[in-house]
């Protein structure tokens, strides 16, 4: 992945707690969720929140794309595709590093 | 430049072994120093795992998670300790969570002062006995925590059924039992877990609570250490939002029973409470929100998400705007003469996460070193992506590694408990109450400015350079 | 009218008056130098307690924990003891002794201490040759006592295990009971006015540790290994606290005749004066002019007290047996009515205590000692206003008694955490009585003021 997209899930990684909650399942609801209305968020779209974990996930990621926009001003010289790319390159990671290669044990633990 | 080097050795292994441990070796799996490209996935410390015994860590037991920190803080309920006496006299007059209840809960401590023949022959029958005489001396409250201890749970006692029978007499009152040995688990972090999932299993959904509001939050994991909770409540109460229960500073038995109905689920600390979040969850779809209620630009990020969840924002943004009228100056004013300041934290787990970038962001100070008593893995994934490079992350920390540390990074302050403050005061390094605070409550705006005062405070305090003046030497 | 000796009815407890017999064994372990206690038990038994000291006396204490987790509940718990001997043993090379601490788990749990003992030694003796280290098992489960007799059985064992016949020494023992180190301060100087050596047990003065420039000085106890293997040799013993260390005296007395002599806890001139009279009597030196002159200031400072300021006035008491005891009869001496003792645990002795048999005799008011008490048995008096009381003498966990009452309240005993300072002043002795009458009328003074009491008596006093 490029250096610059590796960047953007640094500052994710530094940022945002909703990536570490406790059972595998809900970092991937979350990851999945709140980064694809980031995408939407930086692509100028409006996003359809009509669950509570749609508004949760919004949430999550209104002021996360606002940041991530003054703190990555490239992002929003890319076209549409590209940008979504970089997301879907983000969500991978971070799903690598939260669960699919994560050290905490716990997270499969049906107890926490 | 956020990076520090020390000699790690072998750059290979990252985690390191400490001098003091080198007859422990199995502690190098519990303390990481950070270095540049590294993630967790490589590197993460060995977390809620068995203490080694004699090395006098830092660590408690089950029943203070359980009692001190989560049930003992409801401010109508009876805490009856289930056990012989010291229990109860050790988890009173320990903590600093006021209420509006004329603080009850910081005044008794209850217990069924269970004895020898009660060892031998059960205790059962002197639990009643203490459960219906603590309702009688107290004729208002009618509430009870009961929590098991060390000999109690091995003498195979069924207080759950002790609790029904008293409530089938007294349909009135209502208790809910906490099975919390002291030796159960490996720390303080068993306590919290056992209460959270017997709260929510037994409990949760019991009182239907009158909602007053349209946006309807649980705000869970802030136990009201020196009046946390009020700050926040103040906040809440200013954008609408009608609180339908503290998950536990400020609340009341029967609030806590009525979880179910809110709509969002405000998690502060995920390791004490995370569980009940997670199974509100489940049980009910409440989506579940984490934040940081410490840190100033953490508060304002929190309201925000709350806002958007809500779709408030224009309150959000309103309170936010004032808050940082009154505030940011004096944060400001901190943060000049805080820049670089160097500080350790070592307290329970969570608080790494919520401070390292917080005062990073907020003061301009660097933590170079962390240590947690109960943290899990989780809190470890969260403290080193927050983290800085060439900081010492450690697991169950114990007090040689803590002087040794001290020699590496040389902090300006600590945070950390009165005890080891005690101790570092000896090395003239300053403390500040990492657990109950010096001058709280640290939450929310106003809170971290009152942080950063006592920070500023203790390490400018001129005592430090007379401790270190030798008077034999002559006049300086 | 007069005393009476009643006991709490209730089963349970509302606010123990102390803590259970393991943090009493530590109080005792942290009064010994180059000695880490091993609480065998759960990790909330040595840490709640390393926080208590820490309140009383702003300091840290290490305390170790065989850290008894789930699993010897099935399979006992002498491997987490082995381990917590060995950690301790291979990262702290200068400690010589180890009190072993039982708990309620691992005494229910049963584990064979003393086994564990005999194979930790072979352990010692085969990797760290040359290297002594006393093992001391302490049998103090927590549903038996309190931390008065912990402290007991904790001193005893220690002299049990550690004292040595040898050569004679000529000192005396002082077994001092629980008490501060301000009381030892006390305490040395009456034995230093006096040209008596002695070894005091527990040497605890050192608590009160300075910060030093160069940065080496942190918090321990100060009685040697030496000073307990010499009690054996001593020429006669002296047991300043009737519950908390007679035991010990008793046994050296059996075992290798050393006289013990139990004198009333020294707090107030009469006690004072009959501690000092049996220390020449049986050390034969002289009571020296300066301490009849020491004397002679206290009482001057309380005969300007009591008749004015302390007659008739009510005063409950709560605390460590001896403490409340001897409190109690300074009281009476400067004409204060204690009124309402609370001993806290079901300690058969008390009935039988000389002291309290005395006061049963004399007092000719109506006064209740109330056996196996909580704190509730105060607050509930005070609530009914069964009594009504001018001055409230107990140790800090009390205090909201005080406060939601607005009674006066002198912070004395253990802990004393919510005043600064408290363990560097002496009770014991003439200027441990002086210090209490003045703090005493001090508070009750600020209270005038505070309530707008007849403030005004105080502009010429």
């Amino acid at each position: 992945m490029s250096e610059k997209a590796e960047s953007l899930v640094t500052f994710i990684q530094e940022r945002c707690l909703w990536q570490f909650v406790s059972r595998a399942p809900d970092r991937e609801e979350n990851i999945d969720g709140v980064l694809t209305l980031v995408g939407i968020l930086l692509t100028g779209g409006a996003p359809k929140l009509q669950t509570p974990m749609d508004r949760l996930h919004f949430a999550n990621a209104n002021h996360l794309a606002m940041e991530i926009k003054s703190e990555f001003p490239w992002l929003t010289h890319l076209s549409k595709e590209e940008l979504f790319a970089v997301v879907t390159g983000a969500i991978k990671r971070i799903h690598e590093i939260t669960v699919k290669n994560s050290k905490n044990g716990e997270l499969h633990q049906p107890l926490y | 430049m956020r990076t520090q080097r020390y000699d790690r050795g072998d750059k290979t292994m990252p985690m390191k072994l400490l001098d003091c441990d080198t007859v422990i070796p199995e502690r190098e799996q519990h303390v990481y120093i950070k270095e540049a490209g590294e993630d967790t996935t490589q590197f993460l410390p060995v977390s809620n795992a068995a203490t080694i015994p004699g090395t006098l860590s830092e660590r408690g037991c089950a029943f203070c998670g359980a009692k001190l920190v989560i049930g003992g803080v409801l401010k109508d309920t009876i805490q009856m300790i289930h056990g012989p006496f010291g229990c109860s006299y050790d988890t009173w007059h320990t903590k600093r969570y006021p209420s509006d209840n004329d603080n009850f809960q910081l005044k008794y401590a209850w217990s069924t002062n269970v004895k020898e023949k009660n060892v031998v022959f059960g205790a059962e029958k002197l639990l009643k006995q203490s459960i219906l005489e603590a309702f009688d001396a107290m004729p208002t409250i009618k509430r009870m925590f009961v929590y098991t201890t060390c000999s109690t749970a091995l003498i195979g006692d069924d207080p759950k059924a002790v609790a029904k029978a008293v409530i089938a007499e007294r349909p009135d009152v209502d208790i809910f039992v906490v099975e919390c040995p002291g030796f159960a688990g490996v720390s303080q972090s068993k306590g919290h877990h056992v209460l959270n999932m017997g709260w929510i299993h037994e409990k949760v959904g019991q009182v239907e609570p009158k909602i007053t509001s349209p946006y309807t939050i649980n705000f869970i994991g802030d136990y009201n250490i020196q009046g946390d909770t009020d700050v926040l409540q103040r906040y809440w109460h200013k954008l609408g939002i009608q609180v339908l229960a503290h998950f536990t500073g400020n609340a009341t038995y029967d609030e806590c029973r009525g979880m179910h109905r809110a709509q969002l689920n405000v998690v502060n600390c995920a390791r004490s409470a995370g569980y009940i979040a997670n199974e509100l969850k489940k049980k009910y779809g409440i989506p579940r929100l984490d934040i940081d209620s410490w840190g100033f630009s953490y508060m304002a990020t929190g309201l925000r998400k709350v806002g958007d969840f809500f779709g408030i924002q224009d309150k959000v943004e309103e309170l936010i705007e004032e808050e940082e009228d009154k505030w940011k100056p004096k944060l400001d004013w901190y943060k000049e003469r805080l820049k670089g300041k160097k500080m350790a934290i070592w307290t329970g787990g969570p608080r790494l996460w919520h401070w390292t970038r917080a005062v990073e962001d907020d003061l301009g100070v660097q933590v170079v070193a962390m240590a947690s008593k109960f943290g899990h893995q989780e809190d470890f994934e969260k403290v080193i992506a927050r983290g800085r490079e060439g900081t010492v992350y450690i697991d169950d920390g114990n007090e040689l590694e803590f002087f040794e540390v001290i020699e590496m990074v040389k902090p300006d302050v600590i945070f950390t408990g009165p005890r080891v403050g005690e101790l570092v005061k000896k090395l003239h390094i300053p403390y500040v109450n990492g657990h109950a605070y010096h001058n709280g409550p640290y939450m929310g705006f106003e809170g971290f400015v009152n942080l950063a005062r006592d920070f500023y405070n203790a390490v400018n305090s001129p005592l430090w350079a007379l401790a270190g003046q030798n008077i034999q030497e002559g006049v300086r | 009218m007069g005393c009476s000796v009643t006991q709490k009815e209730r089963s349970g407890i509302i606010n123990p008056i102390f803590n259970c017999q393991p943090a009493g064994a530590q109080y005792a372990g942290i009064g010994v130098k180059d000695c880490i206690p091993l609480v065998h038990g759960g990790q909330g038994c040595s840490m709640f307690v390393r926080l208590l000291f820490a309140q009383h006396f702003k300091e840290n204490f290490d305390i170790a924990s065989s850290s008894l987790h789930e699993e010897a509940a099935v399979f006992g718990g002498i491997k987490r003891l082995e381990a917590g001997v060995d950690s301790l043993v291979k990262r702290y090379p200068d400690l010589r002794v180890i009190p072993i601490i039982t708990t309620c788990s691992t005494e229910t749990i049963g584990d064979d201490i003393e086994g564990a003992i005999r194979k930790l030694q072979r352990m010692l003796k085969r990797d760290h040759p040359g290297r002594v280290v006393h093992l001391v098992p302490v049998h103090t489960p927590s549903y038996t006592g309190s931390a008065v007799s912990g402290y007991n059985v904790a001193i005893q064992s220690m002299v049990t295990t550690i004292a040595k016949k040898g050569e004679a020494n000529g000192k005396l023992n002082v077994f001092t009971g629980w008490v501060n180190p301000g009381d030892i301060t006390e305490l040395k100087h009456y034995l230093t006015e006096m040209g008596i050596d002695a070894t005091v047990l527990l040497d605890i003065e050192s608590f009160d540790s300075p910060m030093m420039p160069s940065k080496d000085s942190f918090t321990h106890g100060s009685t040697t290994v030496e000073d307990i293997e010499g009690t054996a040799n001593a020429t006669a013993s002296i047991a300043l606290s009737r519950y908390e260390g007679y035991s010990a005296a008793q046994y050296l007395e059996k075992t290798f005749e050393v006289p013990a002599t139990l004198t009333p806890t020294p707090v107030g001139i009469r006690n004072t004066d009959i501690m000092l009279q049996q220390i020449q009597k049986i050390t034969g030196k002289a009571i020296p002019e300066s301490l009849v002159r020491e004397r002679g200031v206290a009482l001057d400072a309380l005969a300007d007290l009591a008749h004015m300021f302390f007659a008739d006035k009510k005063v409950a008491i709560y605390g460590n047996p001896d403490l409340v005891i001897a409190l109690a009869e300074f009281c009476r001496e400067v004409e204060l009515k204690p009124v309402l003792l609370l001993l806290g645990d079901e300690n058969g002795g008390y009935v039988k205590d000389p002291r309290i048999l005395n006061l049963q005799q004399n007092v000719d008011y109506d006064m209740e000692i109330v056996c196996n008490a909580d704190l509730w048995e105060l607050e509930k008096r005070i609530k009914s206003k069964e009594i009504e009381l001018d001055l409230i003498m107990g140790h800090s966990k009390g205090r909201y008694i005080a406060i939601d009452a607005g009674i006066p309240m002198v912070r004395v005993g253990f802990p004393t955490f919510d005043r600064a300072g408290i363990y560097r002043i002496p009770v014991i002795g003439y200027k441990g009585a002086m210090w209490l009458g003045e703090t005493i009328a001090n508070t009750l003074f600020a209270q005038m003021e505070f309530k707008k009491d007849r403030e005004w008596l105080l502009n010429t006093w």
